[in-house]
């Protein structure tokens, strides 16, 4: 059963991702939840589940932030808000979240997300002691290693688009530099600045800072379309579309091409040539200035020390 | 070894090393078997205890020979490992049970229902995230019955620990394997991108570069806010060290640490401590996350300021009393004239110039130019074994 989630930046696009056939919409507001396209309010969020759930479709909401003693307090009552509201999981990313859903009253199921530190099917078979009825790889697991780690006990969700956090600090990096050199800059996603390397003026990792801190993204954004094939044939069957970088009806029509790969996989029909066919036109909607590559994807494990 | 026994010799009580396997410094010098009994023995016989730093992230396979590893350093008498991985977790509960499990750093344990958790699963002691304030240390205190151990000096990650694979995507070298390059502290380019992808720089040539370099933490000042707090271990960074580097950072919070014990009601932080710790000093240092979330002032911009640097010349293996020569092992070149610092454990100091040299056969000499010359020198105070002696550069 392959499973296509996708972020969502509004309703309406929420709306034509589930009509164009995406599974699961992934939403969350800002104050628990991870470099998201749009931080819904709780409105929002309700009528984004009602929406989905009344076309047959999945909620998960993101509340992997990592938690200090004060969200640790606040967190509970978004918890009752979501399980009130029938979200189907939320993905969470610090242990003290699952030590609180602990008790019953509290419990969703959720999808252990920590971002670069799930590496290992063992892992996730830990979490999955905890109540974890998934868990995402991080961006740095080769292929090779991916297939081994489909021997977990749970669902391994694979990010197939998208943008791959690299470094989070609570520091306010930007903000710290400009203060630095005395220049007032608008530190937000909106103001889309990145960096370069210090020995690669063509590289571009997108930078910018929010209530969680300074968030530093991968040079280029991930685009695993020609390999669904492989994916599936190994059992990596749940693929996350993460449009933080790629907006409105650009997203959508990138998601339009996945759930037709989808598609084409489930009745046999994927091939190698259709799967080119995809990816030239979702070169088409992938905005010009960002690059697309394959990550870690096609390393072998040993090219990593 | 050397810096287990110098760390345990001037005051620790206990000290955390790397194992051949699983650790994240895989550049510090790591311990076998073999040493890891000899140094574990020695910290034994001084009270003190041996942490075995098992903190990487496992990739599929890395993982084997993990059971044999930690039942053989458990049958060695480790005191505990230090550990973030699940999966190492879960096999060292059920191939070496008995063997104390700390929560590394590496797992930005940053709120009480976290260190729950960990007690829950059987761990014994959490080290904190960086990111954690004072006053929520104390609430984590007060909410959670686990030890818990936090940093107060050294280097630190500039992100959320473990959260930062800066190192992977631009070095290929895994930052939760032992294989950070520190891409955090390099100098970095800032601009906007146009529709064709044009990078237009948005500072001006000559500007201070973008860089995410953070000075070090150094909690000295703040003793008592440490030792109140209730917390049970203070960690010192410094596996990648000299011994004349943590020979002196220990001997330094050891004394303040007794010190403020001692008389709570009179204690006062002495200049000298503080002027030692920088003699030392790779970096400014700062108090972290502990009372302010760090500014551009906890950062490494511009020009740095002068750090007093200090050569770190030899170590005194032998000393006669009636004669006053004492026998020396060098660690750097210095010579007849050279005004010298000597050191030992508890703070005790003191400065002579040098006059009478000697090499090994007694014949005597101006200098001592070679690495781990053995050499005798006349002193005017007396020395012990284990003294270090530094020269300002």
């Amino acid at each position: 059963m392959i499973e296509l989630l996708a972020t969502a930046e509004s309703f309406e696009q929420a709306k034509h991702l589930i009509d164009c056939g995406v599974d699961t919409i992934y939403i969350g507001e800002e104050a628990y939840g991870l470099r998201l396209p749009y931080s819904f309010s709780r409105e929002e969020q309700r009528a984004v589940i009602a929406y989905a759930h009344a076309h047959g479709r999945k909620v998960t909401v993101a509340v992997n932030a990592i938690l200090h003693n004060e969200q640790i307090k606040t967190v509970p009552s978004y918890l009752t808000f979501l399980k009130e509201n029938g979200v189907d999981r939320i993905s969470v990313g610090d242990t003290g979240l699952i030590q609180l859903m602990k008790q019953p009253d509290y419990y969703i199921p959720f999808i252990y997300d920590a971002e670069t530190i799930v590496t290992n099917h063992r892992q996730v078979d830990f979490w999955a002691k905890f109540g974890a009825v998934g868990a995402v790889a991080a961006r740095e697991v080769p292929f090779e290693e991916l297939q081994m780690m489909a021997k977990a006990s749970l669902p391994i969700e694979v990010l197939v688009y998208g943008a791959t956090c690299i470094h989070q600090s609570k520091r306010k990096l930007m903000r710290n530099y400009f203060n630095f050199i005395e220049k007032s800059e608008d530190v937000s996603r909106q103001r889309d600045l990145f960096l370069s390397e210090p020995k690669g003026d063509d590289t571009h990792y997108s930078i910018y800072e929010d209530c969680n801190g300074t968030h530093i993204f991968a040079n280029n954004e991930l685009n695993l379309l020609p390999y669904l094939g492989q994916l599936a044939a190994v059992n990596l069957t749940t693929w996350k579309l993460d449009g933080l970088y790629c907006s409105g009806e650009s997203f959508v029509s990138i998601a339009k091409l996945f759930v037709e790969a989808r598609e084409a996989i489930k009745a046999g029909l994927w091939s190698e040539a259709l799967g080119a066919q995809l990816d030239r036109a979702l070169r088409r909607f992938h905005p010009a200035k960002r690059g697309l590559d394959t990550g870690f994807f096609l390393l072998k494990p040993d090219q990593v020390k | 070894m050397e810096k287990l026994k110098t760390a345990i010799f001037y005051g620790a009580d206990a000290v955390y090393i790397g194992g051949e396997a699983y650790g994240l410094r895989t550049r510090a010098g790591n311990f076998d078997y073999t040493d890891m009994q000899e140094g574990v023995d020695y910290a034994h016989a001084y009270g003190a205890k041996v942490y075995v730093a098992t903190n990487m992230m496992t990739h599929e396979g890395d993982e084997a020979g993990a059971g044999d590893f930690f039942r053989t350093i458990r049958d060695i008498g480790v005191d505990a490992v230090i550990i973030s991985d699940p999966a190492l977790m879960t096999i060292c509960a059920s191939d070496a049970p008995g063997l104390e499990m700390h929560l590394s750093t590496q797992q930005s344990a940053v709120n009480y229902e976290t260190l729950n958790f960990w007690k829950d699963f059987g761990l014994t002691r959490c080290v904190l995230g960086r990111e954690v304030s004072m006053e929520e240390m104390n609430e984590i205190r007060a909410k959670t019955d686990v030890e818990i151990e936090a940093f107060i000096h050294g280097a630190m990650c500039i992100s959320y620990s473990g959260r930062c694979t800066l190192s992977n995507h631009m070095a290929n070298r895994d930052a939760n394997r032992g294989g950070c390059s520190q891409s955090c502290r390099w100098h970095y380019g800032l601009f906007e991108m146009d529709e064709p992808g044009e990078h237009q720089s948005i500072t001006e040539a000559g500007t201070e570069p973008f860089s995410m370099s953070a000075v070090d933490l150094s909690m000295i000042h703040h003793i008592p806010d440490l030792v109140n707090s209730g917390i049970d271990s203070l960690k010192i960074e410094g596996r990648m060290k000299s011994i004349h580097y943590v020979s002196t950072v220990s001997n330094v919070y050891r004394k303040a640490i007794d010190s403020y014990c001692a008389d709570p009601e009179n204690y006062i932080l002495k200049q000298e401590w503080v002027d030692e710790l920088w003699k030392v000093a790779q970096r400014e240092l700062s108090t972290g996350f502990f009372y302010n979330e760090p500014t551009e002032n906890e950062q490494l911009f511009g020009q740095r300021r002068k750090i007093p640097q200090y050569a770190f010349v030899g170590q005194v293996l032998e000393y006669d009393q009636d004669s006053q020569i004492a026998v020396i092992q060098q660690r750097n070149n210095f010579g007849v004239g050279d005004e010298l610092e000597f050191y030992g454990p508890g703070m005790r100091h003191h400065q002579e110039q040098l006059h009478s040299l000697w090499d090994e056969q007694g014949k005597p000499i101006v200098r001592a130019p070679h690495a781990l010359q053995i050499v005798r020198m006349k002193v005017t105070q007396p020395v012990k074994p284990n003294d270090m002696i530094r020269k300002r550069k």
